[in-house]
């Protein structure tokens, strides 16, 4: 083969900064965390802060792949309140019901997920308004279910083994997330459905009529993100131990500040896990800095908000830049 | 004087000449036809004349003046308004809004005078006996009531010069006679009429003198009198050119795709055997790629196919099932619904292709790139990496990917619709080369293309649509371009049924 036509050279080096520029946003968040506060030099401080985040950093793993495929995910708040208060409810205080309750909470996530999935393969539902309305929906099946009070009681030994440290360090619920996520990466990379999310996401017509199994991939996504929406509730539980109805309530913001944060476009065929959780961390990291800092609680709203704008409007620009 | 002149106008684009010299001339109260086939140049002139793009040599003379048209809106301002095949209205306002638009009368603090711009509006219809309310929103309006409105809104600029550009494509017979009606007042008024078509019957039936254009010339200007159906097209084909290209023989008991077209019309069949090339041909309009989609279950609502096999209906109620029968559809719009354009070419090559080349779900990408090696270099494609994004590629590149992805699936029946469009010329016969190959080896193909040419050189079999219906099937050894374009024009078909 002889050589090429030449290519852009600075559209390639672009996509390649667009790529990673999350991971340099981490180190620098990171430093500028060091500067402000010593205890982002301490690994017990650091494993606190991935298993605070680590509902919010699962959730995030199953949408990324929605908003691969060129969907979104906004139930997922909605599912994490629901699978929590199942969870607990089921287990009703007996250590010989977390398995049960366990299985019971990812059913209950991966049928609203599925739910989601055929309706967006079968109708031309907007993704957005189609999951808003679900999470609606299944805001009011929780409040039903529970009658608009805390329900359930955790098991004992539940909380305990998630919040085990490994090592004395290591917290399970940490390890939980990252052992998700890497699940989450072998499904983009690995697997023959990671590569249909990336292609359907990128140009759909084409998807359709180069034969893709389009609507089969399309419920297969949501039906993972309403699992590891799932996933995501029973570490809450975990980790906070309360089953109220709202439980997640707004986490679904957080999940997308992180995925966007991340690389992962509205527009679908772009980003991956990796970023997801790089943009998890810059965000807790954010949370704790607006703390550090002696700012009020809601503050993190704000820097919430600002980060999912800016962020989709930056990478917005590269992607326009790259073509 | 003439009213309209333009002398020894050139257009040059980067490794194409559209426009090689064109003298041309009309006057005040003619409908001045312009034919010829697709890339002869029509559109290009028109263009120049409208202001779209500023010609690279000559000069346009307006009653013997020079003009310089350099935008639309000068075109516009000079008196030459253009009607274009697609409309320009804005759906959610009225026709009194969109004929006035940006012109609107001002009454009090500045707000539209709604009255006074519906009585202006009402008298231009009524002018030309056009029977609409100037307060309806036009998103209410037929097509042919749209072009109208397109039209009259044109005329309000007081032009001299109405350009229409395949004004009929879309209106039914009766429609079309009032438009006619319309055309022959305007001539009355002293107007000169640019009217662009493909269909010849059209021409020879409204225009004063019809001009010629062949490969970015004129062949000539002739008054409608000294014309018939044969002149012109012979004028438009020029001396018959024909290249004979290696073609195999199509084996005589080969099994068959039979195929039931059925469309609103009714239902035709239509059939292509192993190994057989059958080329499909028509104007832009005639139907071809709705049929070749609803082949793979893209068709839309009201086009759908049968497929049979050697007796055996297919599944191709959707592109997926159709692939699994062996039954792969290549789009005209490679942007469009081809390529994915910011992945790499293994990644659009192997796109439909990965569930073989891997096993139980897991991607191999070793033999997703060894499978895109060998079938790109058989393709003879150039690039310098197959991670590169197929959006950088050439269009022959794309095409070779593309192309290369159904070929992954082992197609029994390859439909391909303009499969050399955008493509450089040494790409082009890289893929004709293929496309014969892949005949030879037993794929049955249908062949869409607007080049005539391409067809005769490619195709064993050639059908020509027109207005969504198959009006001539001839085997190539007895098709011409004159043959085809007369059929395909809806003129008298000079071959029997032979198919």
């Amino acid at each position: 083969m002889t050589a090429a036509a030449t290519f852009p050279r600075k559209g390639v080096a672009l996509a390649g900064a667009s790529r990673h520029a999350i991971f340099f946003v981490l180190a620098a968040v990171y430093l500028v965390g060091l500067a402000v506060s010593p205890a982002f030099a301490e690994p017990n401080y650091l494993f606190n802060v991935l298993r605070q985040i680590a509902p919010v950093g699962i959730a995030a793993v199953g949408v990324t792949l929605v908003m691969i495929l060129g969907g979104v995910d906004l139930s997922v708040g909605a599912v994490i309140s629901l699978t929590a208060v199942l969870a607990a409810s089921v287990m009703a205080g007996n250590p010989g019901n977390i398995a049960p309750a366990i299985l019971v909470a990812c059913a209950a996530g991966l049928g609203i997920g599925l739910l989601n999935g055929v309706i967006a393969a079968f109708s031309r539902v907007s993704p957005f308004i189609l999951t808003l309305g679900m999470g609606v929906a299944v805001m009011g099946l929780t409040q039903m279910f529970t009658g608009g009070t805390a329900k359930g009681i955790v098991s004992p030994g539940f909380r305990e083994f998630f919040n085990f440290r490994v090592g004395g360090l290591v917290p399970v619920l940490a390890l939980a997330l990252l052992l998700l996520a890497g699940i989450g990466l072998f499904i983009e990379k690995a697997t023959t459905f990671g590569r249909q999310l990336f292609l359907v996401g990128t140009n759909r017509a084409a998807a359709i009529l180069s034969g893709l199994p389009v609507r089969g991939v399309t419920i297969a996504a949501y039906a993972l993100s309403g699992l590891f929406g799932a996933l995501a509730g029973i570490a809450l539980l975990a980790r906070s131990g309360v089953s109220s109805t709202v439980a997640g309530q707004g986490l679904e913001f957080q999940v997308l500040a992180a995925v966007v944060l991340g690389g992962t476009t509205f527009v679908g065929g772009r980003g991956g896990i990796a970023g997801t959780v790089a943009g998890t961390l810059v965000l807790v990291i954010a949370f704790n800095l607006v703390n550090i800092a002696g700012l009020p609680h809601q503050m993190q709203l704000i820097v919430m908000g600002g980060i999912i704008i800016l962020a989709s409007a930056l990478y917005g620009r590269i992607s326009e830049r790259v073509g | 004087m003439p009213l309209l002149e333009v002398r020894n106008l050139h257009k040059h684009y980067p490794g194409v000449a559209a426009l090689q010299g064109v003298d041309f001339s009309g006057d005040a109260g003619e409908i001045h036809a312009i034919v010829g086939a697709n890339g002869a140049g029509k559109s290009t002139l028109m263009n120049l004349i409208s202001g779209v793009t500023a010609p690279t040599g000559g000069e346009i003379l307006l009653d013997g003046a020079p003009v310089r048209l350099t935008s639309p809106l000068a075109a516009q301002a000079a008196g030459v308004a253009t009607v274009y095949q697609e409309f320009s209205l804005v759906p959610q306002l009225s026709v009194a809004r969109n004929i006035f638009l940006g012109r609107e009368p001002r009454g009090a603090f500045g707000l539209v005078d709604e009255a006074r711009l519906n009585a202006d509006a009402a008298q231009l219809l009524l002018r030309f006996n056009i029977g609409l309310d100037p307060r309806i929103e036009v998103s209410g309006l037929s097509v042919a009531e749209q072009q109208l409105v397109e039209i009259v809104r044109a005329l309000s600029f007081k032009a001299r010069i109405l350009i229409l550009d395949e004004p009929t494509a879309v209106l039914s017979l009766s429609e079309q006679d009032n438009l006619f009606a319309i055309m022959r007042q305007l001539r009355g008024e002293g107007m000169l009429i640019l009217y662009v078509s493909h269909r010849l019957e059209e021409v020879l039936a409204i225009a004063d003198r019809v001009t010629v254009m062949r490969d970015g010339s004129k062949v000539g200007t002739r008054p409608i009198a000294d014309l018939s159906m044969d002149s012109l097209v012979h004028m438009m084909i020029g001396e018959s050119r024909r290249s004979t290209p290696q073609r195999s023989a199509v084996p005589a008991d080969a099994p068959c795709f039979d195929i039931d077209y059925t469309t609103a019309d009714g239902t035709q069949a239509i059939t292509v055997q192993r190994g057989e090339i059958l080329g499909l041909a028509g104007l832009v309009g005639a139907g071809r790629t709705t049929f070749a989609r609803a082949l793979v279950g893209a068709g839309g609502r009201t086009a759908a196919t049968r497929i049979t096999v050697n007796g055996t209906a297919l599944n191709n109620r959707t592109p997926e099932a159709a692939m699994r029968g062996g039954v792969v559809y290549l789009t005209e719009d490679r942007k469009r619904d081809g390529i994915f354009a910011g992945i790499d070419i293994i990644g659009n090559a192997t796109a439909a292709a990965l569930p073989l080349l891997g096993r139980l779900g897991l991607r191999n990408r070793g033999s997703e790139r060894e499978k895109s090696q060998s079938i790109l270099h058989r393709l003879r494609l150039v690039a310098a990496s197959l991670d590169t994004p197929i959006g950088k590629l050439s269009g022959g590149n794309q095409q070779k990917v593309v192309l290369g992805r159904a070929l992954m699936m082992a197609p029994k029946l390859l439909v391909i619709d303009e499969p050399t469009r955008g493509v450089d010329v040494g790409a082009k016969a890289e893929i004709h080369d293929l496309l014969r190959e892949l005949a030879m080896q037993g794929t049955a193909m249908i062949v869409i293309s607007s080049e005539i040419d391409e067809l005769l050189g490619l195709a064993h079999r050639i059908v020509v649509m027109s207005d969504r219906r198959f009006v001539a099937r001839m085997p190539v050894e007895a098709a011409s371009e004159a043959a085809i374009l007369t059929a395909a024009a809806g003129g008298t078909m000079t071959n029997e049924e032979t198919a």
